[in-house]
């Protein structure tokens, strides 16, 4: 015997339960084949209705123009521009575990992947929304794009990160679609080979894009993902860290700081894995997917947010002590009198509890191992990093150098919070389709990890764990190099 | 048979000891002309000089003990087969700790202000921002630091090794594979905040940006980070190649050192995004205090070395680790192993200098034997490191996933 991959038993199984080929894709299509149940339904008209009041409160900002949001000269972004860093910082969290955990060979990624992939595009199609509405006019809005125009010499301000910012996001978007959906094909294909009614068979056929399963088709397939996974990677961090340009360039105290970049692509996958979090707990429940999302993949991900967590509070802390260091008497008062003190003081203290000092608590196993906990973090350090954006935000634009535009307190208006719970409604609208639609979960990367990570072939493995590493190497080493990646997951059985 | 213990060969030794001697040679005549000079840029020259060395090889050796705990918290196997290597650079950062102390006492308490300004008390009077920053910058807070530092570096570091020991002995039941893997992981996360509060903040604001007294950028630290830890990389990956010539680390093989050459790769990347963010914010917001620091570099006297720095560090490992063939190639590794260690010296060269003298900088005899000499000694120690233990640790509960391991 010998072997091309082996998992020593520390490592927990992937896939619990001793399941076949068939249990898996049972286990994963079987609600997209039942009907929603009242649960579903529920969730989803509440979604929808929150999206119908979005879609009202930005009316009335169209309409009757900017003036609608409390925002004004000095605080010229709030609620918007805090809510669009923290929909984008979320949307770190699919494109992270597709293509770096891919990288790092974390195995527990197919289980999440899918959707933590759907939750990354519709939080960035919610993040979108901010900017292009902020415009005012928004039917404006296609100046941002560049090309050949009749405006004369008015072309968009390439200089400006915000502009930067188009073509990033709009980058990101279209590969985090791309990738996402052509991982989908294998899985949609089982669906329609699996289809009882016509139509079913007829839309899931169209979706599958003819797929057939061949070897070129999985060639093909695999070669795609490869390609995909290489441009995702600089864009899981080009996005964030444009993102953060957006402040750092300019030269207000608390934005320019060059630890910006870095400690933004930090805070996004400690957000976006948080979101994440969030929603497996309640669908691994809801749809019976515990063997698939396990408490190992919990605790992994946990593990994610107490490293990025810590990232970020090294962040924070560097920030202030170089406020302080540079002798710079805006940074020091941005930092010492009008962020940690001053009016929004609370606001300062309550990132620093949510996002520094509580995830530490995830250096405990059993706290990372405790679904309740768990659940209870992962809102805590999604309203934690809200908070962060709206500090950075509006704690540096409410005493700008000027002391004559200092701004009263600011509160948003009813059609501010009415726009953000609006993308709420897109957001878990989009989010209900897809857990009733889609393969929630990875057919096919599930059961490439079955044979190494599954339960039964765990347990199959073990007589290897006890043997001595001697005999063991002898024994299961390739010493010919015929072998290529494509093999790896295979446990060859030939006789000696 | 594969050798379980290196010893190390006649060329080996005859490399150590010829760049010791000449390294040594080199000191002592440093010190005569440069150390003992009447011309205070020599004598800067000479400090300056130990201080970068000390500097860098301390945190590229204690990169090696980084990447072991790192690797240990996220579970990693991979590395099983190698991580002795690492193990025994590690055994260095004592060593390193030591000689840089000796420089900082010097630097500190010594009459040269030249390096680190914000020593010369008869200063500070004059100058209102190096007064408000003596809070931080002042010898005592800096002494003591700097020795908590080393001293959480080299004990958690000697834990870790200690702990890999027990892995010699005898296999381990699963309970006790789980015991071993749970003790391990405490100490790798001691290390790894250790490191979080030294190396990825305070130590490089001490240590480095100090010498730049009036300039500050928050992401001076984790730009030094980058810079050895990639170095620490190259340095595993010089001596992984170096042993598998010698036929030691049997079940090593190009699989492990395309990983090696992807962590080179990527970390040579990380390395140019964080050098970029921070060059860029300062280049963009344009602010004098800030400016500075990049005017002398870039269009001042060093501006060869500014360029050297971005070619030697990311154009040409960028280009030239790309292909998975370059990775799997000794050759090829070597070459840019060696060339990834000293290109990151010479970022550090860039770091010190400015500071500390200015356009009477030189990079000639003095600079290449302090090299000489470093290299010496992380020779020397290695490979004493290496022979003490078994070059695998033949029962390491994670090894077996190293030995069938695929890129």
């Amino acid at each position: 015997m010998s072997l091309t991959k082996y998992e020593s038993q520390l490592r927990e199984p992937l896939v619990d339960g001793k399941k076949t080929y068939h249990d898996v894709t049972v286990d994963i299509v079987h609600t997209i084949e039942a009907k929603p149940t009242r649960l579903w339904y529920i969730g989803f008209y509440v979604a929808v209705a929150l999206l119908l009041f979005g879609v009202f409160s930005v009316y009335m900002e169209v309409v009757y123009g900017i003036g609608q949001w409390n925002v004004n000269r000095t605080i010229g972004w709030g609620w918007d521009i805090t809510n669009f860093v923290w929909w984008v910082g979320i949307g770190h969290a699919g494109t992270l575990i597709s293509a770096i955990l891919l990288l790092f060979r974390q195995g527990w990624r197919t289980g999440v992947n899918r959707a933590a992939e759907a939750m990354t595009i519709f939080a960035v199609m919610c993040a979108g929304q901010f900017p292009i509405f902020h415009m005012g006019r928004v039917w404006m809005a296609f100046f941002t794009m560049p090309y050949p125009n009749t405006r004369g010499p008015l072309w968009p301000n390439f200089n400006s990160p915000l502009m930067w910012d188009v073509f990033a996001i709009s980058t990101y978007f279209t590969v985090s679609l791309l990738f996402w959906y052509s991982g989908l094909i294998p899985d949609l294909a089982t669906v329609r080979d699996r289809a009882k009614t016509k139509l079913r068979k007829y839309l899931y056929g169209i979706a599958a894009f003819g797929w057939t399963g061949s070897t070129k088709h999985w060639q093909r397939h695999e070669s795609l993902s490869l390609v995909l996974a290489g441009l995702s990677t600089p864009l899981v961090l080009s996005v964030h860290t444009i993102v953060s340009f957006d402040f750092a360039t300019s030269v207000v105290p608390g934005w320019h700081t060059t630890i910006f970049p870095p400690y933004f692509v930090a805070g996004a996958i400690f957000s976006g894995f948080a979101m994440v979090q969030t929603l497996m707990l309640i669908m691994r429940k809801v749809m019976g997917l515990q063997d698939y999302i396990t408490l190992g993949h919990i605790e992994a991900m946990n593990k994610v947010i107490v490293l990025t967590g810590s990232i970020v509070g090294c962040a924070y802390l560097t920030e202030l002590f170089m406020a302080w260091y540079s002798m710079v008497p805006y940074e020091q008062a941005a930092f010492f009198k009008f962020r940690i003190a001053g009016p929004y003081g609370w606001s300062y203290w309550l990132m620093m509890t949510c996002n520094v000092i509580s995830p530490q608590l995830f250096w405990f196993r059993k706290l990372r191992r405790n679904i309740a906990f768990t659940f209870i973090m992962s809102i805590v350090v999604n309203i934690g990093m809200w908070f962060e954006r709206f500090v950075i935000i509006v704690t540096s634009l409410y005493r700008d150098y000027l002391p004559s535009s200092w701004s009263p307190y600011y509160r948003p208006t009813i059609w501010e919070v009415g726009f953000y719970l609006g993308t709420f409604g897109l957001f878990f609208t989009c989010f209900f389709l897809f857990a009733k639609y889609f393969p929630v979960i990875a057919i096919a990367e599930i059961k490439a990890v079955l044979k190494t990570s599954g339960e039964s072939y765990k347990d199959e493995m073990a007589p290897l764990e006890v043997m001595s590493t001697e005999k063991f190497a002898h024994e299961m080493l390739h010493h010919d190099e015929h072998h290529r990646e494509g093999d790896v997951h295979v446990v060859h059985h030939d006789k000696h | 048979m594969i050798k379980q213990h290196f010893e190390a060969s006649a060329g080996y030794r005859k490399w150590t000891l010829g760049l010791l001697a000449v390294g040594g040679l080199i000191l002592v005549l440093g010190f005569i002309f440069l150390g003992l000079s009447k011309d205070e840029h020599s004598q800067t020259r000479f400090w300056a000089v130990l201080l970068q060395n000390s500097t860098y090889f301390l945190l590229v050796v204690n990169a090696s003990m980084f990447f072991i705990c790192v690797t240990c918290l996220a579970l990693g196997g991979w590395q099983m087969a190698f991580r002795r290597v690492p193990e025994a650079i590690s055994t260095l950062v004592p060593v390193f700790s030591g000689i840089a102390l000796v420089i900082f006492l010097y630097l500190i308490f010594g009459p040269n202000h030249h390096i680190y300004h914000w020593t010369d008390k008869g200063h500070i009077e004059h100058d209102s921002i190096l007064k408000g920053k003596s809070g931080f910058l002042n010898p005592w807070f800096f002494l003591i630091w700097s020795i908590v530092a080393m001293g959480m570096w080299s004990w958690a570091g000697a834990k870790m090794r200690q702990l890999s020991s027990e892995a010699d002995e005898r296999p381990m039941e699963n309970d006790e594979a789980k015991n071993f893997h749970r003790r391990n992981t405490v100490w790798a996360a001691i290390f790894t905040v250790a490191f979080g509060l030294t190396v990825g903040s305070t130590i490089p604001w001490f240590w480095l940006m100090s010498i730049d007294a009036h300039w500050y950028s928050t992401m001076y630290s984790w730009y030094t980070f980058a810079s050895t830890f990639v170095s620490g990389m190259a340095l595993i990956a010089l001596f992984v190649v170096y042993l598998k010539n010698r036929d030691y680390l049997e079940w090593v093989n190009q699989e492990h050192l395309q990983d090696l050459g992807k962590f080179m790769f990527a970390f040579t990347i990380f390395w140019t995004y964080l050098w970029y963010s921070q060059f860029m914010l300062i280049w963009y917001a344009n602010i004098p205090e800030e400016t500075i620091y990049f005017k002398v570099r870039m269009h001042g006297p060093y501006r060869a070395i500014f360029f050297l720095n971005l070619i030697l560090n990311f154009v040409l490992p960028f280009l030239l680790l790309m292909t998975r063939g370059s990775k799997r190639n000794y050759t090829v590794m070597t070459f840019l192993a060696i060339l990834i260690v000293f290109g990151h010296w010479l970022d550090f060269y860039q770091m010190v200098m400015p500071g500390a003298l200015g356009e009477h900088y030189s990079l000639g005899w003095f600079e290449f034997g302090i090299l000489a000499l470093y290299a010496g000694l992380i020779m020397h120690f290695v490979g004493k490191a290496l022979a003490k233990k078994p070059l695998v640790s033949v029962n390491h509960p994670l090894l077996k996933e190293s030995i069938i391991h695929h890129a």
